[in-house]
């Protein structure tokens, strides 16, 4: 034993406390954020620290699994002298796991930044890594969250760290659209969570998740509360139709999009029904909604995905689709297949981000077309990506495969075939579009950039590794990470994942053949030519447009005018009427004085007319 | 020592302002080192008061009496309660920051710095007074050099003609700062005139000789004074807080006051009329508030959706601002109107949240339009590359505006929100929601547009960054809605004392049942 | 003599004074008037002192002679200022006041 012993709330406390000192010191001290490269390092290094502190959490949980969850809280919020609402940390498997997939994503994120944005300004670098520093605070206390209220902080703190990073190059018009954009569909969605928890306190008189506020809530407060909470799931996840927010927010630098906008950001939404789960488990109907409609986004969005040029929308698309796997396993009544699918998918997921991010940096374009042929040139990244788009694409062995099976298990257990028809068949579509990204992005012809094109420094390869390491051996350390959460897994080959595993190879053959051998074209196809015609025509994205147009600056523009000109006008017109009022009897003061004289003897012979008829 | 707290607080502005009339107006610095000089010790004074209210005990505290008309019973009683103390910091923290801002004021200089700090005085009066007259004066002299200011040192702004009222439109010379300067007086005044016929008819019913707010707060009123006398406490003090339809002034006299007059006004001089309708209207006459709670909760859900609507649609930055401070001054007053401890809680602590951040949304206006010469946001754009810390201040402003966590605006609007469904006006508490959620859309729009992008374009060639006192200025409020942000307890937990003092009468409950 | 007739006298005085303020147009004749209206009073203050064998009203009349002494003196002097703005001592010529 050491001379002093940090328990478990320590620790984690420490684990976020770091980030935030990093935040502190680069936000405090302009001198060290604008040398760039430094701020980096001491971004880093506090991330490092953090990760640290998360592993020994996990380990630590992981020997514990049955004690109850470590918490330590302080109060916030007073009523009367009564207890409102705490902050704090709450320590078990299922946080002290997504600790450790938080903390070393933005940790090979942000070293993977440092080669990747070389170019930068050491000012705009310094401002990227005080940001970084500021969401990793965010996230970890997300995570850690006690209570609801804590989460719905950090969560709109995340929000603002989005906001912030996507619109990192916020001299592009587009950057800061897509920010805008990001934050306006996310806080619309939040609208949900905030009612969901003032739902929650009136019913309960807390913002816990505990079994006993779950009693207090019964079944009409369950449902409202998960539903409300659910609207701002659909935002932050990504899911029909609030997904429009996140292709756009591939303006943000490709390290961003990595962390926030595959690996765990959106994934906040995924885990806060992770973490209220009972809630939603006492609201039936929620579960059967988020079980079809995480089906139809991951079914809709993998669709998209097969006709994107843009590497990074491809990989948004299917971020969305993948959340909608979690959605509609988390909908089915389980939680572990989610949340399972939730850790490999933070994986692979920041591995194929990272992997287009050193393909970006080799071509500096984002467009496949730009790319192709970069195989012979970027062998150990190619490979990278590659191991990615397999454990995404669910081939047999990567850990894609392993949480996508339990998946689809326990859909067909509860016999919800519908959800698990369109999730069999996104499976099937993801296998082809990631064939489609790899034929074309590493093999085939050479693009106008392939010549130029150069391996990425150690610095961007070696969080490529690590995580292909993790997308590698992530399935098989699924036992070990449920026991530490307290649920049983164990893997075994089921009928949904033999079928969805032969889908993925019928998906990456036909791929092959498309646009590996070139055999056929797909757009030539009625079929994808329809689908293709009806993604083109973006109609959600237009409708949103058009709903903000002409509902919000119509109603907008006409309370506008009304304020100006029918209330402000009706105390316009009061004035004017006294104005006219005064014209009127301004005639009375003739400015004579004979006529003034008049009127004191008639107010004489008045007054001696009253004194006489008293 | 500390019986004098309160009056030195109170009559330290006042003083610097009386000093002032000695000393030539060409002497610039003198003028505004006696107006730092005065603001300073009101700040320090108001410091003192917070550290030497006893928060354990409650109640009203260092009381000082002395009699000004003893035959009618009108004393200058001053004392402080817990929802005084964290007002009065922020009187002291906007008057001080307003002089900074006001630094490089140079034309009558003398003569604005005497009647802010006048007014200033008026303010910090109406906080901490315990005579019913005395809060009237001293309301009085808070609202009417107004009138001086905005009219003499003001800016005036077109506005196109239309509208069935739009015959009016020459007469009155509509949109010229002598259109807003008067505007902003007669409705004010208006409104003074309902609260004067309400304190007089609960002085006389009372009929006890005294204007002491403790006396007349144990007197059982009529049925009669309660509803009528309520309704025009609520409408009286209610048009300075921006009550709707009587918010109208708010746009207009915003958009044509200097800085630190639009600092000052929709920072500190809103909140007298809602702390006006809570301290008076409500406490003193608690069926009255029972019976119109509706009234006054629906109205302002209509002020915070309708003010974020119609601050969409603006296009001059002034108005933008100005149409905010009308909708989150509906969640001070749906806070209110709530009755029940958080919903008080959150009112209180939203007047002192908005009137940092709307403190701190006019500075940074000022300091836009100082440089580009225009408050047109269309036409601007990129100038954050030009000014990175004004445009780091405006989005923390922003982001406070639209509720974000870790801002002081998400603390009271929560509160007022969970309270208002806590009351069992779910209703409200979604409208509230949806405010925010419109207010988010046009904050960030608003900043996207000036701050981001390329440029700033060759119209705006002398866009310098913040620097020496503005810099201070912007930090201690950025500073201020941060810390107050993160640890909400530094000013609930004196809100929370006099709330459990004042509510459980007016809201005919215990407080063990409110809790 | 009763004293009717001095009242009667005083109220004839007094009502040739209104009609004199009202109908003339020079400021003079104006004056003029007034000094009636004003003996009028005095006449009544006279005429109640013998009543009621009291000198107090006499004693009034000489305040009130005096009084109009000086009044006449201010209204001169007026007359003369009016004379220098307008060229004209006629009552209508000032008109500053109408609205």
């Amino acid at each position: 034993m050491s001379a002093f012993t940090l328990t478990r709330v320590d620790a984690a406390l420490l684990c976020c406390a770091a980030p935030l000192l990093s935040f502190l010191i680069l936000g405090l001290t302009p001198a060290l954020r604008r040398t760039g490269r430094i701020a980096g390092y001491v971004s880093i290094a506090f991330a490092g620290l953090s990760t640290l502190y998360a592993a020994s959490l996990l380990q630590g949980r992981m020997f514990a699994a049955a004690s109850p969850p470590d918490i330590g809280q302080v109060g916030w919020l007073y009523a009367g002298g009564k207890l409102v609402a705490s902050m704090g940390v709450q320590v078990d498997g299922i946080s002290a796991s997504m600790l450790v997939v938080v903390t070393v994503v933005a940790l090979c994120v942000q070293v993977f930044s440092l080669g990747y944005l070389h170019d930068e300004p050491p000012a705009a670098l310094g401002r990227y890594y005080t940001w970084h520093s500021l969401f990793l605070f965010s996230m970890l206390g997300l995570v850690v969250a006690p209570n609801a209220l804590q989460l719905f902080l950090c969560w709109e703190l995340v929000g603002l760290a989005s906001y912030l990073l996507i619109g990192f190059y916020f001299k592009k018009p587009s950057a800061g659209q897509a920010a805008v954009k990001a934050f306006w569909v996310t806080k619309f969605a939040d609208i949900g969570l905030g009612a969901g928890l003032l739902v929650l306190y009136v019913f309960t008189g807390t913002f816990d998740w505990s079994p006993q506020a779950v009693q207090l809530l019964g079944a009409t407060g369950a449902a409202w509360t998960a539903g409300l909470f659910f609207l701002a799931v659909m935002g932050k996840s990504a899911q029909f139709p609030l997904h429009i927010w996140l292709p756009d927010a591939m303006e943000g630098p490709t390290p961003v999009s990595a962390l926030l906008h595959a690996a765990t950001m959106v994934a906040a939404g995924v885990y806060l029904i992770v973490r209220t789960y009972p809630i939603f488990q006492a609201a039936p109907g929620v579960l059967v909604f988020m079980t079809f409609l995480g089906a139809w986004t991951a079914l809709f969005a993998s669709i998209i995905a097969c006709s994107q040029n843009d590497i990074k929308k491809v990989l948004a698309y299917s971020t969305a689709a993948q959340l909608g796997y979690m959605v509609s396993a988390l909908g089915a009544g389980e939680l572990w297949p989610g949340y399972f699918h939730l850790v490999t998918h933070a994986a692979f997921k920041a591995l194929l981000f990272l992997g287009a991010g050193a393909l970006i940096h080799a071509v500096h374009s984002n467009n496949l077309q730009d790319m192709g042929g970069l195989w012979p040139k970027l062998k150990i990244s190619g490979t990278a990506f590659i191991i990615g788009a397999m454990a995404l694409a669910g081939v047999p062995g990567f850990a894609g495969f392993f949480s996508k099976d339990a998946i689809l298990d326990v859909l067909l257990e509860r016999h919800l075939f519908a959800p698990w028809i369109a999730l069999l068949a996104a499976a099937g579509l993801t296998a082809f579009y990631m064939t489609r990204v790899v034929m074309l992005a590493l093999f085939g012809k050479p693009g106008h950039h392939t010549e130029h094109a150069h391996e990425s420094p150690p610095s961007m390869l070696a969080p490529l590794v690590l995580l292909a390491i993790a997308a590698l051996t992530l399935g098989f350390a699924g036992t070990s990470l449920a026991t530490a959460a307290g649920h049983e897994y164990a893997f075994h080959l089921s009928t949904s994942g033999l079928i969805a595993s032969s889908l993925a190879l019928l998906g990456i053959g036909v791929g092959w053949l498309a646009y590996g051998k070139n055999a056929f074209v797909p757009g030539k196809i009625p079929a994808f030519a329809f689908v293709q015609g009806i993604v083109e025509s973006s109609a959600v994205d237009r409708s949103f447009a058009w709903s903000y147009r002409v509902v919000f600056q119509g109603v907008s523009g006409g309370v506008a005018w009304f304020d100006r000109y029918i209330i402000d006008g009706f105390m316009n017109f009061s004035a004017w009427l006294t104005q006219m009022a005064g014209e009127r009897l301004r005639a009375a003061q003739t400015g004579r004085v004979v006529d003034y004289l008049y009127a004191v003897v008639a107010g004489l012979l008045l007054l001696a007319a009253a004194g006489f008829w008293r | 020592m500390t019986g004098h707290l309160l009056d030195l607080c109170v009559a330290a502005p006042a003083f610097a302002a009386l000093l002032l009339l000695f000393v030539p107006g060409k002497h610039l610095t003198a003028v505004r080192l006696i107006s730092l000089a005065g603001a300073l010790v009101h700040l320090a004074a108001a410091i003192a008061i917070a550290v030497s209210y006893n928060r354990a005990t409650g109640g009203v505290q260092m009381v000082s009496s002395h009699a000004i008309v003893p035959s009618l019973g009108i004393a200058l009683t001053f004392g402080v309660d817990g929802w005084g103390v964290p007002l009065l910091l922020l009187t002291a923290t906007i008057l001080t920051v307003g002089v900074f801002a006001s630094w490089g004021l140079a034309d009558r200089a003398r003569d604005f710095f005497v009647l802010l700090l006048v007014l200033t005085s008026g303010v910090a009066g109406v906080f901490v007074s315990l005579d019913l007259f005395v809060f009237f004066l001293a309301y009085e002299i808070a609202v009417l050099p107004m009138y001086l200011l905005i009219a003499i040192w003001g800016t005036s702004n077109k506005v196109a003609p239309g509208g069935p009222f739009k015959f009016t439109w020459k007469m009155l010379d509509i949109g010229g700062k002598e259109y807003a300067a008067m505007k902003l007086t007669l409705m004010l005044l208006i409104g003074s005139a309902l609260i004067l016929a309400a304190m007089l008819a609960m002085y006389v019913e009372a009929g006890k000789h005294s204007f002491d707010l403790r006396v007349l707060g144990t007197i059982h009123y009529s049925p009669f004074l309660q509803s009528a006398g309520f309704i025009a406490l609520w409408l009286g003090f209610g048009s300075l807080a921006g009550v709707w339809p009587f918010h109208t002034w708010s746009p207009d006299g915003h958009a044509a006051a200097p800085t630190a007059v639009s600092m000052l006004h929709a920072g500190v001089l809103m909140k007298l009329g809602a702390f006006g309708v809570i301290r008076i209207g409500m406490v003193l006459l608690p069926e009255g508030a029972r019976q119109w709670a509706w009234l006054v909760g629906s109205v302002a859900m209509i002020n915070i959706v309708y003010g974020a609507l119609s601050a969409m649609s603006q296009k001059d930055l002034k108005y933008i601002i100005a149409y905010s401070s009308v909708s989150h001054m509906g969640v001070v007053m749906l806070g209110a109107a709530t009755l029940n401890i958080n919903g008080w809680n959150g009112a209180i602590f939203q007047m002192v949240a908005h009137g940092l951040m709307t403190g701190l949304f006019f500075a940074l206006v000022g300091l836009v339009y100082g440089r580009a010469h225009s408050r047109w946001v269309p036409g601007m754009g990129g100038f954050a590359n030009a000014m990175p810390i004004v445009a780091v201040c405006f989005t923390v402003a922003s982001l406070s505006s639209l509720g974000l966590p870790g801002l002081a605006g998400f603390v009271a609007e929560f509160l007022v929100f969970l309270g208002a469904w806590q009351a069992g006006q779910p209703i409200w508490a979604l409208a509230g929601l949806v405010g925010a959620f419109i207010t988010a859309v046009y904050v960030l729009r608003t900043s996207r547009t000036i701050f981001w992008g390329d440029g700033p374009s060759h119209d705006f060639h002398d866009l310098t960054d913040a620097h020496g006192t503005e810099w201070v200025a912007l930090g201690v409020l950025v500073a201020a809605l941060i810390v107050l942000g993160v640890w909400p307890r530094l000013a609930l937990d004196f809100i929370d004392v006099a709330t459990g003092d004042y509510l459980p009468a007016v809201a005919g409950k215990t407080l063990e049942a409110l809790r | 003599m009763p004293t009717q007739a001095y009242l009667l006298l005083s109220a004839a005085l007094f009502c040739l004074g209104i009609y004199g303020v009202l109908t003339r147009r020079n400021a003079i004749g104006v004056l003029v008037a007034i000094e009636l209206m004003a003996n009028a009073v005095n006449i009544n203050l006279v005429a109640f002192s013998r009543v009621w064998g009291s000198l107090t009203g006499q004693a009034f009349t000489l305040f009130s002679l005096a009084l109009t002494v000086s009044e006449v003196v201010v209204g001169l002097a007026i007359v003369i200022l009016l004379y220098r703005a307008h060229q004209s001592v006629l009552t209508d010529s000032a008109s500053e006041m109408k609205g």
